[in-house]
């Protein structure tokens, strides 16, 4: 875990599944009202607007990026703005806001996006399987939401009747792997 | 009906492993109130008045003999000997307990049945015109699509979490039995230039707190398409329905506040995205589909029939033809509708012992399949017309020979405040009351055609909204009320599918409209004495037999049954009342 001081208050430790693997959480969420900016260290998701405005300054500065999508947000601004970024993040507030696994499907399928996509927020063992079908290979889990329980979610379902959708029971969708649809 | 292949059975099964996997740990405290609740819902569990209530997909209304006897023997074993037909063609326990639910979903895995999606904020059970398949007006027979849109909705991941929940009705024929304009998508095929078929897309149809009719936003969508338009539909509801509010987070609000232009544009814009690719639809999967539902050996000729004299000596049979009886495609075949709605039993009730028996009478008469209807009664589709007569003695003992359909007293009904922890007020005993008043036949087949539908709350569960005659159980300080709605109907009837205006956004698929409140709302023991008063008005005005209930409502208006109803008050308390009650 990362000894970067924030504005923000530290939590504790947050468990990330990334490639089949449970891992401590490094990422801190930036607020755009931090008036001091953003630190000169560490792994940050920064919000889409804040980003779209600094993405140039931002990318000199050697830290971790990651782009913060919230539901409200319109994935088609980052059409083209996203070199430089380590990961995209879609903030689900709540599990039940299901905005979030149709914005993992178009930042695949439409913004052609292959690296990393994690999901963060209210993210349940129970939820796992269908945001990988979308597209997400990365989940940070809500606290009290065992990882190992969660690992074992992507084989909950070996079949599916949605093709075009990704099959995480053919193992855990490695970083990289587009949704299918992205070759639509 | 349709036999699961390996992949439908191999999900059902670990559906249900999932939902065991989440019971445990909810009841271990593991899995948090609110965290399991979308979940349960998910299954069909709501939490109720007395104790949860289970609510069981019927895949578009069909059910093999086999799985009724299941639902039999689940209903004994788990609940209290019955099981209720709701009218989104499921049907519903009303007493199982919590820790049972995963070994009822484990039993019902077994006979190809499962509770997935039948309630939360996802695609609900896909529902049909219960004469799909056998109707001799029927373009296309819609059971097959509803089985791919089934397929298609199934575990989707992408939609299962919408602002609310979205049900999708399917059309076939050239009169909607399926209510297409209510439905948040209500879908009606046509046969587009060439012959070809394609799909009329109708959406934001929904009853509810507030009853829209859908618009048709697309015209012949062509089959192939028909998967890569509903998900473009989806998509942009999913993105931008509101949810910021429960009760506006209904699609048919967001095409009304976008408009139906406006609407259909943003799913344009995101159907190009989509058409020919990969959701896009072939005659081999359709072929493929469509040959693992059973075919009925159907003998030709059928066996010469006595009916038309069994009619002349027995009157109570010539009854039970007359209005339970219905047309078949096939010659010396009918259709017979199981009624569910004797007087003194709630609509839509069946016990386990009558379970058995239907599965029973369907294996002897009707190739071993069973149909329910929204409007919650039981149909055997393909019965030989030289079987009615011993069928109809053998239901008559069965007390499911009410030969009622079609008139007053076939009542769309929910569970109301005797079960449902939604409603304000109680409906069961309102249908029974009703029933009792009119229950003298003569007089229930002089009044002929007329819906009558109850609903405990806003919600609409019992389709009041639709109800030629309409009833809402209303909460005012504590008590219970009933508000009457007249000229509510689910479809314009035989053969007119298709007459609406040639607007750019027409509304209201298949001829459905939304009744008219009448006035001041009534108690419970007069709700009765109402209906009486609205059927003396409509007997006293009709042109002949042959202009129906709501053929009178249509030409005269309400103002003669209001006067009827609330006698000489002043028109001005009137207006005042109607201004209330809409509030």
């Amino acid at each position: 875990m990362s000894e970067q001081a924030n504005t923000m208050s530290d939590n504790a430790d947050l468990y990330n599944i990334r490639q089949g693997h449970v891992e401590v959480d490094e990422w801190k969420r930036f607020s755009a009202d931090d008036e001091s900016g953003l630190p000169e260290s560490g792994k940050w998701l920064i919000p889409l607007a804040y980003w779209l405005e600094r993405a140039d300054a931002l990318r000199t500065q050697g830290i971790g990026l990651a782009v913060l999508v919230t539901p409200d947000d319109e994935v088609e601004r980052l059409q083209g703005a996203l070199q430089g970024v380590s990961l995209v993040a879609v903030d689900f507030p709540s599990f039940t806001d299901g905005r979030g696994f149709s914005l993992g499907y178009l930042i695949r399928s439409r913004l052609g996006w292959s690296g990393e996509l994690r999901a963060v927020g209210d993210v349940l063992i129970d939820t796992v399987h269908y945001l990988a079908r979308c597209g997400f290979d990365s989940f940070t889990l809500k606290p009290g939401h065992d990882p190992e329980h969660a690992l074992r979610q992507f084989r909950a379902f070996s079949v599916h009747y949605q093709k075009q959708y990704v099959n995480p029971a053919a193992g855990v969708p490695a970083a990289g792997v587009p949704a299918a649809g992205a070759a639509a | 009906m349709y036999l699961y292949d390996p992949v439908d059975q191999q999900l059902v099964d670990q559906r249900v492993e999932q939902f065991r996997d989440q019971t445990q740990r909810f009841l271990k405290g593991v899995l948090s109130e609110d965290d399991f609740r979308p979940l349960r819902l998910q299954n069909g569990l709501y939490i109720q008045r007395h104790a949860p209530m289970l609510r069981i997909a019927v895949p578009y209304g069909i059910l093999a003999s086999r799985q009724l006897r299941t639902l039999a023997y689940i209903a004994r074993k788990w609940d209290r000997g019955y099981g209720h037909f709701s009218t989104r063609q499921n049907m519903q326990l009303n007493w199982p307990k919590l820790e049972d639910v995963p070994e009822i979903l484990a039993e019902l895995a077994k006979v190809q049945m499962h509770s997935i999606q039948t309630s939360g904020n996802c695609i609900r059970n896909t529902t049909t015109d219960h004469f799909a398949g056998i109707a001799p007006d029927e373009i296309v027979n819609p059971i097959v699509w509803c089985e791919i849109i089934r397929q298609w909705s199934t575990l989707h991941p992408e939609f299962a979490f919408l602002p609310r929940k979205f049900k999708i009705a399917v059309s076939g024929a050239t009169h909607d039995r399926a209510a297409v304009g209510v439905h948040d998508i209500g879908l009606q095929a046509v046969q587009a230039e060439g012959g070809a078929l394609a799909f009329h897309v109708w959406v934001g149809g929904g009853l509810g707190r507030t009853p829209v009719l859908g618009s048709l936003i697309r015209k012949s969508v062509p089959w192939q398409h028909l998967l890569s338009y509903l998900e473009a539909v989806l998509r942009v509801y999913n993105l931008h329905g509101r949810r910021d509010n429960k009760y506006k987070a209904r699609i048919k609000i967001l095409v009304r506040e976008l408009t139906p232009k406006v609407f259909a544009e943003q799913v344009e814009a995101e159907w190009e995205h989509l058409r020919d690719g990969p959701a896009t639809l072939t005659q081999e999967r359709i072929d493929e589909i469509a040959g693992r539902f059973t075919v009925p050996t159907y003998v030709q000729p059928a066996p010469a029939d006595d009916v038309e004299a069994q009619v002349r000596n027995e009157p109570r049979f010539a009854r039970w033809v007359r209005t339970n009886v219905h047309p078949h495609k096939v010659a010396g075949y009918a259709a017979v509708t199981v009624s569910l709605k004797a007087t003194g039993v709630p609509p839509g009730d069946i016990t386990s012992e009558q379970m058995e028996a239907v599965a029973d009478l369907a294996d002897r008469f009707s190739f071993g399949e069973v149909r329910v209807t929204h409007e919650q009664n039981v149909v055997l589709a393909d019965v030989q017309r030289a079987h009615l007569y011993g069928l109809w003695q053998a239901l008559d003992a069965l007390g499911l020979a009410t030969p009622n359909i079609g008139m007053l007293t076939n009542i769309i009904c929910c569970p109301g405040g005797d079960f449902c922890a939604l409603a304000n007020a109680v409906a069961i005993p309102v249908a029974e009351a009703i029933q009792a008043r009119f229950e003298d036949l003569d007089y229930l087949y002089d009044i002929g055609e007329l819906d009558l539908n109850i609903s405990g709350c806003i919600n609409s569960c019992g389709h009041h909204h639709v109800g030629h005659i309409g009833i809402l159980g209303v909460d005012k300080a504590g008590e219970e009320w009933y508000q009457v709605t007249l000229g509510g109907r689910q479809s314009s009837g035989a053969g007119k599918a298709f007459d609406y205006e040639d607007t750019e956004f027409p509304k209201g698929g298949g001829g459905a409209i939304i009744g008219k409140i009448i006035g001041r709302s009534f108690s419970r023991a007069q709700v009765p004495d109402v209906v009486e008063k609205l059927v003396k008005t409509y007997l006293r005005e009709r042109d002949s037999d042959a202009e129906r209930f709501i053929d009178v409502v249509e030409r005269i208006g309400l103002d003669p049954f209001k006067t009827d109803v609330y006698g000489a008050e002043s028109s001005a308390a009137r207006r005042r009342d109607e201004e209330v009650a809409n509030v």
